[in-house]
Parts: C-alpha cells; structure tokens; sequence
C-alpha cells in the first residue's frame, strides 16, 4: 500500500513537472473546436442555465478564444472541472485551456508547469454586513462576530487583517457558503466575509438584500485569470491576446453593435484592432479579423462583465478595480499592434 | 310444541338469559385503544402529549410551506412570491434534474434506456421458465453497452451526444446500474478467488478485495480523476465517465466479493460433496449448486450494497459530473436563482432517492420471499 502511494506521488509529481506538448492551436484548429475548463457552478463566472448553455464571464473568455481561433464562439466544449482537477485536466491535456475563477499566484504560476495568461478580473476578499449596524469601514469591526467558510484562504487573510490592525473578532465558521449566509440572515455574525464576487451572489440570496451592504475594504488579492500549459507559447499568445483584445476593445470604444461599421469608418486604431490593416492575425497564426470576431460574438470585456456581473445581471457587481484604467480601474491592455 | 305446563297447571318459567351488556367501553374501540397504547401509564401519557404538541407545532407550518403558500406558475425567481416552497424552480429545472444537459430532441434514447433496463429486470417474469437465466443474465450483461451504444449516438448514425452533455438523474441510475451489474460477477469470480487453493489466484483476489472494500469511495473517484490522467501517455484522455465507470465498478466488485464470501460459508460442506458424488465439475458445482444458494442467503446484504453504490452515485458531484445533486448545487449557484431555494433543491432530490431505494427494496423483498424455499419453521 504504502509503495503504491509513494508510486502514485512520484508520478504525480513527474506529471506536474514535465512540459506539455506544444501545437494546442493547431490541434483546435484540427479538431474544430476549443475544450475549455470552466467551474462547475459559480453564479456569473461560470454557469449552466436550465436550457445547459453555458455563461459568464470565464466562459466569455473561452468564446472569444475560439471566436479568435475558429471565428466561431459556439464551438466550445466546456468542461465543469473542480477546484482539484483543474490543473491535473489542464496538464494532461483534458482541456486546452482553464478559464475557471483561478488566483494568479508565483506558487502556482512557478511550480506547477502553467501559465497565466493575463487578469479578466481583480477580485479580493471583502466583508458584508448588516445596514443596521452602521459601520462604514472594515477598521470599525473591532469585537465582531464574523461569518466564514471553514477550510478557505479566506480565513487565513482575516486573521491577518484583524492581527495586523490591532482588533480582535470571533470566527463563526460554516461548511457551506449557503450555511454561512444562513448564518449571517439569522444573526449569529454581524459580519460576512469572502471575496467580493461571492459576497455579491451571497447578498442577492438573503431575504431582503436592501438590508446589507458590502463594505468598500478588499483585503486581499485575488488576480482571476484564464490559465494554458506552460512550454507552448503559440498558443499562449493566442490565449492572453484574446483576452487583451476584448480589454483594448473596451478602451477604444469598439462594441459588438458598431463593430461592424467601424472596421472601415473607425479611428487607425480601431480599423487596426479590427482587422483592417495591420498583421496582428498572422503573427498570432489566426485569421486577419480574429478581434472582430471576438468584438461582435462575444462583446468587449465591458459589455462581457455588465452582463453577466454587473449591471446586466442579477449581481450587480460595480466595476471598481475592474474598470478601465483611464476610468479608475487597473484593466489595462498592452497596446495590440 | 309440546305442552309444558307443569303438575300445578302453572306454565314452567324456563331459563330465559337476558341479553348480553356491550362490552365495558374501556375495553372496546378506539377508546381502549388508545387507553391501552397512549395513556396506559403516567410516563406514556406525557410522550404521547409531548409528541402530539410537537406534531401540532411542526405539521401545521410544513404543510403550509409545501402545499398551501408554495408557488408552482410562472417561470422564473420573480414569480416566487408566497412565503412557501418556490416549486416554480424545480419545475424550470426540472429536466437538468433528471436528464442532465442531452439535447431536448434526443431524450427519447434516455428514456428508451431506461425502459431497456426494466424490461431487462423484468425479464425473469416474463421470459418463459426455461430460458429465464440464460438470456436474462446475457441481457443484463449486455445491457451497459448497448446503453453507451444508443446514449452515444455514434455507432447508430444518430446524432453524437458527448459525455459532456449526460448528466441529471439518469446518470445516477445509468451509472449504479451499470457498475452494479458488472460488478455483480467480477465480485463472485473475486471472492471464488479467495477461496482457491492456488496461492498465486488467492493473494490477487485478496489485494484486489481488500484494496478496493478498504478505500474510500471519495479517494477512488478522486483518483480516478485526478491521478490516473497523468498515467496516460500524454495527449491521450480517457472519458471521465468511464474512469468513474471502471471506478464504481471495482467498487462494487470488492464489496460483492466479500457478501458472496459471508454467503459462502452459510454453505453446508455437504452440498460441495453431494455435487462431487454425482460427479459434477468445479465450474458446474460452483455455478449449478453453489452459487444460487449464495445468491440466496445474501440476498438481503446484495441489496443492501446495491443502494449504497447508488446513492454513492452523489459523490461523483465532487469530481464535477453533473449527475443530480451537482445539478441542483449548479441550478443554486445560477444568478438567476439566487434566492436560496436550497431546501427545495435538496428535499426534491432527497425524495426522488428515497422513491428509487425504496422501490429496489421493495423488489428485493419480493424476490427474497419468491427464493424462500428453505425448511426453516
């Protein structure tokens, strides 16, 4: 027994360490469509609806690489991956790329032989808490009583920011995040905490949502982000310029409605961006006009969060960090030229 | 007639018996009943108001809550307005529920599977007598394949479904079935292999057996899916349905191994000799006089490991299939239905579990009762 797990860890490890095979974008160009791992369920990133389409905005990221790739967003297979397979399925080269809730970190990007290939939203632990109690800041907490999810990071994070602001707290913890906002409906924490993306889907599901609020502090970093096998940089470029495609789009004020028009009435750098000019596609390896497929199937990255978290959606998600950084956020594309 | 009139011309009284009291009204009926059951002590009087107050209390709301203030129109969160069960969210879901993500025009293969498989257990009522085992167990283990045959698509010219799409309730049957049919004869050849004389044989069946019965279920899956891929030469995948096919299946095996053995040794020694004095072979002892008789004895623990695999079908929610309870756990997560309808979520998948176990008991309990030939008094 004890053989064979010491067996089964080398190979794990063996399997973690070796390089992938290079040609994913040949291989999708071959097969005709993207496999693409997403999560199994998390309320405007990744979802099913009853009719089993996919949506949200990881799954958006999926589309736009085949939009880019195949010039067809549809031709996506997903694959519902959970938080521990998601790696193993990218490695083994179950999917062609993770675009699944996934935190940039150097551990990650360092040792487990992948690359992240950009940011397609900033979240960061953060707190909710009843209106009532008229807090206006996290640094207002010292004493309370907080709800959280056993067994996460986020507990880590809490505890260091009440240590290193000199207050103290009571952890309530659950095993569920339904459990938790249970919990907090019932008033056994004054405060909730968990990412910011979570708190929002965590507050439309209490009775009455108007009766909560997040507060403004993020207390850590939580860089989400599509993920591709390291040692195949063709497509890594393809990847994490997809992305940056619907960011600069974004910026340059192309959507999927006037997409169309501005390929030849645009600016230079919009009718560039667009496939008008320019060779950004061959030196991608894909069609010339890869980034208006991705513009008018799947949106630029604006239209791709307010639909699915922001204003579109049930979420209501603000942009904050995720807005333009000419507008106050930190999304910032390189320049695609 | 004949006259009775006695020597003192007087008509004879003769013994009329009046008629007889009703019985004591605290020994008949309800009332004694419940005098008897209820109240017949101090200590009983008190649970039995206990429980009633606590019935009282809890019924009333529940039934409020299920029926009366539940919303089953309409079609979306918006339409939940009552106090009660959101019904509406069930009923929108209701097809991921049971039929996973398979495209709406194909479901007729489910369900054509589905009947397959009754009709496939029914098999041994309706078969004539003669042939019943031979083309019931032929059927029952051709039955998985022909099932992947029609759900696939492929190999009938009919449109491809990919695995990614099988999902909701079906899949829990399809796939306890499959494995439990499956793992039904591997079990019985295993625990045949724990009791042989060849060394070699033996110390596998038993590595096998005990690997399998002593591995959580959980870590199985997980390795299934998350170890074994890296197994492979790269660049190949192998379904993750069917891992976890190979997977429940070897579990099933190990666990059926060890009932056939408890079954085994119910076995009477002179069974064994009596098939070898009229000079029956190993295989035709073993599967002619032993193995009914096992089949028999065991019946009651078969079962039992039957429905424990199928309700260990969930587990699969944790390695991202979308069977049933993953389905619900997705449906909750929608951002369209985030209002917290857990408890219908849970208690609709809860219930449609509770139908299907009990009905596999039900069967079995009929089957056992049909087998029951033994001399016990």
């Amino acid at each position: 027994m004890l053989k064979k797990l010491t067996t089964a860890a080398a190979v794990l490890t063996m399997g973690f360490a070796a390089t992938a095979q290079a040609g994913t974008l040949d291989d999708v160009k071959k097969r005709g469509t993207l496999t693409c791992g997403v999560s199994t369920g998390l309320a405007g990133f990744s979802q099913k609806d009853e009719k089993g389409n996919w949506s949200g905005i990881d799954v958006d990221v999926c589309r736009a690489v085949a939009a880019a790739v195949l010039g067809d967003a549809g031709k996506v297979q997903y694959k519902p991956l959970t938080a521990k397979e998601r790696f193993t399925a990218l490695q083994s080269g179950e999917v062609d790329m993770l675009s699944r809730n996934t935190t940039w970190t150097l551990t990650r990007d360092a040792s487990l032989g992948l690359n992240f290939a950009g940011v397609n939203y900033y979240d960061g632990q953060g707190f909710m808490v009843s209106k009532s109690l008229g807090v206006k800041s996290a640094l207002e907490l010292d004493g309370a009583a907080v709800c959280i999810q056993a067994g996460t990071t986020t507990e880590l994070n809490l505890a260091d920011y009440f240590r290193a602001n000199g207050m103290k707290y009571t952890a309530i913890t659950f095993d569920t995040s339904d459990q938790t906002r249970q919990g907090f409906e019932s008033g056994r924490c004054d405060v909730l905490t968990s990412d910011q993306s979570q708190l929002y889907a965590l507050r439309i599901g209490l009775q009455k949502p108007e009766t909560a609020i997040v507060l403004p502090e993020v207390i850590s970093k939580e860089p989400l982000g599509p993920v591709v096998r390291q040692g195949d940089d063709a497509w890594f470029n393809v990847v994490r310029w997809s992305l940056a495609a619907m960011i600069e789009a974004e910026y340059l004020g192309i959507t999927s409605k006037n997409a169309a028009k501005l390929v030849t009435s645009g600016s230079p750098e919009q009718q560039r961006l667009l496939g008008n000019g320019g060779d950004s596609g061959d030196k991608l390896g894909v069609s010339a006009d890869w980034a208006k497929n991705i513009v008018t199937q799947v949106g630029n990255y604006g239209e791709s969060f307010e639909a699915n978290v922001g204003s579109g959606s049930p979420l209501q998600i603000a942009r904050g960090l995720n807005a333009q950084w000419n507008k106050g956020g930190i999304m910032y594309s390189n320049p695609i030229r | 007639m004949t006259d009775t009139t006695s020597r003192f011309g007087k008509p004879a009284r003769i013994f009329q018996p009046s008629a007889a009291q009703p019985a004591p009204i605290k020994s008949t009926g309800a009332y004694a009943w419940l005098r008897q059951n209820l109240f017949s002590s101090a200590l009983n009087t008190i649970v039995t108001i206990a429980i009633v107050a606590f019935l009282a209390t809890i019924i009333p709301p529940m039934f409020n809550w299920l029926f009366l203030d539940s919303n089953l129109s309409g079609s979306t969160q918006a339409d939940c307005t009552g106090d009660g069960a959101c019904w509406v969210f069930i009923k929108v879901w209701l097809q991921p529920l049971l039929y996973g993500s398979y495209p709406d025009g194909q479901i007729w293969r489910i369900n054509l599977c589905l009947l397959l498989l009754f009709v496939t257990l029914a098999a041994p009522f309706w078969l004539p007598h003669r042939m019943r085992n031979k083309v019931d167990i032929a059927m029952l283990l051709v039955l998985p394949f022909v099932a992947i045959v029609i759900l696939d698509g492929r190999l009938l010219g009919l449109e491809y479904v990919s695995t990614d799409y099988w999902g909701g309730f079906a899949l829990n049957l399809f796939l306890a079935s499959a494995s439990i049919i499956l793992g039904m004869p591997l079990g019985f050849l295993w625990a045949l292999g724990r009791r042989s004389q060849m060394p070699m044989a033996r110390s596998i069946c038993v590595i096998l057996i005990e690997f399998f019965r002593g591995t959580p279920v959980l870590a199985l899956f997980f390795m299934g899916s998350v170890m074994l891929p890296l197994f492979f030469p790269e660049g190949t995948t192998v379904d993750k349905l069917l891992r976890v096919w190979i997977v429940l299946t070897l579990f099933m095996a190990g666990y059926m191994a060890e009932v056939y053995r408890g079954g085994f040794q119910a076995i009477p020694q002179g069974q064994y000799e009596a098939a070898a004095s009229i000079g029956l072979s190993f295989w035709q002892t073993t599967l002619l006089v032993i193995l009914p008789q096992v089949i028999k004895v065991s019946m009651p623990n078969i079962l039992a490991t039957a429905v424990m695999l199928f309700k260990n079908t969930t587990f699969l929610m944790i390695i991202g299939v979308f069977e049933v309870l993953s389905t619900a756990q997705n449906a909750l997560t929608n951002s369209n239905w985030l209002g917290g309808f857990s408890t219908e979520a849970y208690l609709f998948v809860g219930i449609v579990y509770w139908i299907c176990c009990f009905s596999m008991s039900s069967v079995a309990s009929y089957i056992e009762r049909k087998l029951d030939t033994s001399h016990r008094s």
